[in-house]
């Protein structure tokens, strides 16, 4: 990520006007029901939250991003958005015109695509190298590389929030002695970046879906400063292939990785979830990120790094 | 204000959506609930103002009288009665600092072994769920699309905390 450009005005490195016409949403948190531009404005009335924080919820890549964020980092929110549906315009598989589907199709060199393809593509050649090749963009032969762009967006997005933070008119934080914490959480479709804290004085609290009661929490995590991606079957079935018998993996439930960044993360979840049982000693191996998983029959496993994230229920 | 209460009408929706979702799993009891609110002391005027803006167009956009219970634990909002092929249910859910911290069944359905099965084991399992969730900022879990987001713990803490 050494290369990235965070702040960088959306589109700049894309064609044309890509997120304008993907349809940029307001900052408001809109109805699901109802895609389209919300209309009110970031600073609406709260319930009981901490006064200095916001909430939006942003429907693009074909789910939702959901931002926590301090009240300073609202004038920053509309540009990370911004960029959110640059990256769903130019690596979307689904649109035939994207730079990714163009490359794949050999229509565009590398260098003729946006930059930020080359960085894609490098970071999963070290990502597919890490984990044996259970991480792969090129799932079934054909280029692909949805499966770290989700998670590289996420963080990029958050990078983009903590720049601001810092170098904001209003970066200096909510002013007096207010609960309210300066850190952020960006959270793409279950797989989420936070920083700092959400109060002062208290670590966030994140609760990992059980993958077999889709009501209840199968594990709470809490920390600073750090990364869960959460990889299974239960909202989307057996989607994730084994790269080496191009059959589903369905050996475990879900598995969970906790660890500094989320675009590395959510890559070693998909690949401990396509290694099955093997994932285990795997995982064990990881430096810095720690595993839990469950199995179909609902035992779980952990790696020995994970006690120090969890957190009493 | 608006978006208050559309906040909390969404929320209601979403727990009887919820409970037609997990204990019968064919049905489309949920394809036309409504459920308008009222938040004690907090939106005076709600009603009126749930029918107005752009963004109020929604399915969950009825307007009901606001039912108040906001003692020391909390504000309660009591969403519409609605009809479902079980019998009326209606539901009254506890915010406390922004998060449910309890779901109340007001009127129970009345069907017979399907009530049973909707009292008895969905509503201690949304019960469970929202004490939990009290104490999460968000929830992590296999993606979801934008379809599933909507029936997402993450989706009704974005709600309860906006």
């Amino acid at each position: 990520m050494s290369g990235s450009r965070p702040g960088e005005p959306a589109g700049s490195a894309g064609p044309g006007d890509a997120a304008a016409a993907a349809g940029v949403t307001g900052i408001s948190v809109t109805n699901p029901d109802l895609p389209g531009p919300g209309a009110t404005s970031p600073g609406g009335t709260r319930i009981g939250r901490p006064a200095g924080r916001l909430r939006h919820a942003e429907h693009v890549m074909g789910t939702v991003f959901s931002f926590d964020v301090p009240a300073s980092a609202a004038p920053a929110l509309p540009e990370v958005l911004s960029w959110l549906h640059w990256v769903d315009a130019t690596f979307s598989t689904y649109s035939g015109g994207s730079d990714v589907s163009r490359f794949g199709r050999g229509e565009l060199t590398l260098a003729e695509c946006a930059p930020e393809l080359a960085e894609v593509i490098a970071e999963c050649a070290v990502l597919n190298e890490q984990s044996d090749g259970y991480f792969t963009a090129w799932p079934g032969g054909r280029f692909d590389p949805s499966g770290l762009v989700k998670g590289w967006s996420i963080e990029r997005a958050s990078n983009m929030l903590s720049v601001a933070a810092k170098t904001g008119p209003s970066g200096t934080g909510p002013s007096g002695t207010g609960p309210s914490g300066t850190g952020h959480s960006v959270n793409g479709a279950g797989d989420m970046q936070c920083t700092g804290e959400p109060e002062r004085g208290r670590p966030w609290r994140v609760g990992v879906a059980h993958p077999l009661h889709p009501s209840a929490l199968a594990v709470i995590v809490a920390g600073r400063d750090f990364a869960v991606a959460t990889s299974g079957t239960a909202e989307r079935g057996a989607h994730i292939v084994n790269p080496h018998t191009g059959l589903p993996a369905t050996e475990l439930a879900s598995v969970t990785v906790v660890g500094p960044r989320i675009s590395t993360a959510d890559a070693y979840a998909t690949a401990a979830f396509a290694m099955g049982g093997a994932a285990r000693e795997w995982a064990e191996s990881l430096d810095g990120y720690a595993v839990f998983a469950v199995a179909p029959d609902g035992a779980t496993w952990q790696t020995s790094g994970f006690a120090a994230y969890t957190a009493p229920a | 204000m608006r978006r208050v209460v559309l906040a909390l009408g969404g929320t209601v929706a979403g727990l009887v959506m919820l409970l037609s979702f997990r204990s019968h799993t064919a049905s489309t009891a949920s394809a036309g609930v409504t459920a308008g609110s009222g938040g004690t002391g907090t939106s005076p005027g709600a009603s009126s103002a749930a029918g107005s803006g752009s963004s109020a167009a929604s399915g969950a956009g009825a307007a009901s009288a606001p039912v108040s219970a906001g003692s020391g634990t909390g504000t309660a909002v009591t969403g519409d009665a609605i009809a479902t092929p079980y019998g009326p249910t209606q539901v009254q859910v506890t915010l406390n600092a922004g998060k449910i911290v309890k779901v109340t069944v007001l009127q129970h359905t009345d069907d017979g072994v399907n009530s049973q099965m909707i009292d008895g084991h969905a509503l201690p399992l949304l019960n469970n769920l929202t004490a939990q969730s009290a104490k999460i900022d968000a929830v992590s879990g296999a993606s979801y699309t934008s379809a599933g987001y909507i029936k997402s713990l993450q989706s009704a803490l974005d709600k309860a905390s906006a």
